[in-house]
C-alpha cells in the first residue's frame, strides 16, 4: 500500500516533468529564432510566463507537502530539490526570453561574421544537449547520467571565456554583433549552469550529498 | 557497552553500544517492540524490577558501571530519574508533597530548605506560576499536561544527572505536548535527557542525537539532523519515511 505522501510526490513529479518539456521547447525555440534571425518573442514570452506559473505551483506544492506530511530523509530531499529544480526551469524560461529579446532588438547574428555564427551555433548545441541531460536525469532519477554533465559544462565555460577573449583581441568593430553575441554567449553559459544545478539536485536526492558538477 | 537484556528466555536487547553525550537530548525511536523502553529502563536499573528479567554488559555513568556490585540501585535511580508515559503523581499527595516526596523518602533533604527546592523544581518546569496558590491541592487535581510537568519537577527535585523520559507526551494534547517539548530542550542545560518517542517529528524537534532501534538492535545512531535528512541505513530510511509494513 502506498503512503499518503506518495500521491503528493507523484503530483509534484508530474508537474515538474511537464515543466521540463516546456522548458526545452522554449529554449530550443528562442535559440533557433536567434540563429535564424526569426522573431519568436511573443511565443517565448507566453511560454516563459507559463514556466513561472508552473514554478509557483511546484513551490506551493512543496509548502503543502511540508506542512501536511513533515517529510524526512529522501522524501524531504526530493521535495526540496523539486522546488529548486522548478526555479532552475523558470530561469531557463527567463533566459529564453532574454535571447528572443536580443534577437529582435540587435538583429541576432545577422551582422556577424561567419565564424561567430558557427561558434554560437556550436555553443548552443552543447547547451541544449546539457539541458536534455538535466531533463532526462530528472525523469529517470538517473544519477549516473546526471554526473556526465560535467564535461560539457566545462567545455561551455571555456567557450564563453574564449569568446570574450576573441572579442577583445580581434578588435571587433560591429557593435551590434559584439553586443548581441556577447549577451548570447553569456545567457548560454548561465543556462548551462542551471542545467548543472539540476543534475546536482538529482545526485542530492539520491545520496544526500551536495556535490559540485562543474 | 555490549548491553543485552532479556525477559525470561526472550532477548529484548542485543549487544547495544551507545554513548550518550552529557547535556544533550538523545531520542530513541523505533517500532513497537523494538526494545527502546527496555533500553532506557536498563539505564536506571528499572529493568531488573521485572520478574525473570536480566541483563549483561555495562551501563557506565561517569565511568562507573551502575550494575557493579557496590552500586546501590536506589542511589542509581536518584542520579538517573525517570518520567513515564502517563502522568503518575502520587494520588494521595498534594502538589507540594509530590515534588518533595523523593527528597523525604531518601533523606536527601537534610540541610536543605524544602520549600525552596519545591519552588525551584516547579519553576524549572514552568509550573510554579500555575500552581503556587494551590500547592496543597491533590497532585491529581491539575490537568494532564500539568501533572506530567509535576512528575518532571518531582524527578528534578532529586537533582539527577540524567532524566529518562518514556513517551512523556503520548497521553497529552498538542498544547501540553508543546510545553513539555520546550521544557525538554530547556532541561538539557542542566541535565542529560534521553527520550523515547513514537513521534518522529517530536524526536526531530527536541533531540540533538537520535538512535533507531529495530528488533532489539541499535541500527543507527547519529546527530538528529543527519538521521532525518540523510540516514545511512536503509532500515532507518524506511522507518522514518513510513515505508515499514
Amino acid at each position: 500500500m502506498s503512503r499518503i505522501i506518495d500521491r503528493g510526490l507523484e503530483e509534484q513529479s508530474v508537474l515538474l516533468t511537464r515543466m521540463a518539456e516546456l522548458t526545452y521547447e522554449t529554449l530550443a525555440l528562442s535559440i533557433q529564432g536567434y540563429l535564424k534571425g526569426k522573431s519568436v518573442a511573443p511565443e517565448v514570452k507566453e511560454m516563459s510566463a507559463m514556466l513561472v506559473a508552473m514554478a509557483d505551483r511546484v513551490e506551493d506544492k512543496t509548502f503543502e507537502l511540508i506542512a501536511r506530511f513533515q517529510p524526512v530523509a529522501s522524501d524531504l530531499r526530493t521535495i526540496k530539490s523539486y522546488m529548486k529544480i522548478g526555479n532552475d526551469f523558470a530561469r531557463y524560461g527567463r533566459y529564453s526570453l532574454d535571447i528572443s529579446y536580443i534577437s529582435d532588438q540587435v538583429n541576432g547574428l545577422k551582422e556577424c561574421e561567419t565564424w561567430v555564427k558557427v561558434y554560437i551555433q556550436e555553443m548552443s548545441e552543447k547547451v541544449l544537449y546539457m539541458v536534455r541531460i538535466s531533463i532526462d536525469s530528472l525523469r529517470r532519477h538517473d544519477m549516473t547520467l546526471a554526473k556526465t554533465i560535467t564535461q560539457t559544462e566545462q567545455e561551455v565555460d571555456k567557450m564563453y571565456l574564449d569568446y570574450l577573449d576573441k572579442l577583445i583581441k580581434e578588435d571587433q568593430t560591429n557593435s551590434k554583433c559584439v553586443l548581441s553575441s556577447a549577451l548570447m554567449t553569456r545567457y548560454l553559459e548561465r543556462i548551462a549552469d542551471h542545467a548543472t544545478y539540476v543534475c546536482e539536485s538529482i545526485v542530492y536526492i539520491a545520496t544526500g550529498e551536495k556535490i559540485t558538477l562543474t | 557497552m555490549n548491553l543485552n537484556a532479556w525477559f525470561g528466555q526472550k532477548q529484548a536487547l542485543k549487544d547495544i553500544n551507545l554513548s550518550i553525550k552529557t547535556n544533550s537530548v538523545t531520542a530513541i525511536i523505533g517500532p513497537s517492540g523494538c526494545g527502546k523502553s527496555t533500553y532506557i529502563r536498563t539505564l536506571n536499573r528499572m529493568h531488573e524490577l521485572v520478574p525473570n528479567a536480566k541483563i549483561s554488559g555495562q551501563v557506565l555513568l561517569d565511568g562507573q558501571d551502575i550494575y557493579a556490585s557496590n552500586m546501590d540501585p536506589v542511589m542509581v535511580r536518584r542520579r538517573v530519574g525517570m518520567v513515564f508515559q502517563k502522568p503518575n503523581p502520587f494520588p494521595t499527595m498534594s502538589i507540594y508533597d509530590n515534588v518533595a516526596a523523593g527528597l523525604r523518602l531518601t533523606g536527601a533533604n537534610k540541610g536543605k530548605n524544602l520549600d525552596e527546592v519545591v519552588r525551584k523544581s516547579l519553576e524549572q518546569v514552568t509550573l510554579w506560576d500555575e500552581v503556587k496558590d494551590d500547592l496543597k491541592k491533590p497532585g491529581t487535581s491539575i490537568s494532564g499536561g500539568q501533572q506530567q510537568r509535576l512528575c518532571i519537577a518531582r524527578a528534578i527535585a532529586m537533582q539527577p544527572e540524567v532524566i529518562l523520559m518514556d513517551e512523556p507526551c503520548s497521553a497529552l494534547d498538542p498544547i501540553a505536548t508543546a510545553k513539555i517539548e520546550r521544557l525538554v530542550v530547556e532541561l538539557k542545560r542542566n541535565y542529560t535527557v534521553v527520550i523515547v518517542t513514537h513521534n518522529m517529528q517530536q524526536a526531530s524537534r527536541v533531540s540533538d542525537f537520535t538512535s533507531f532501534f529495530y528488533l532489539g538492535a541499535l541500527v543507527e545512531f547519529g546527530e538528529t539532523k543527519g538521521i532525518f535528512e540523510n540516514p545511512k541505513n536503509p532500515l532507518t530510511e524506511k522507518y522514518i519515511t513510513g515505508e515499514f509494513g
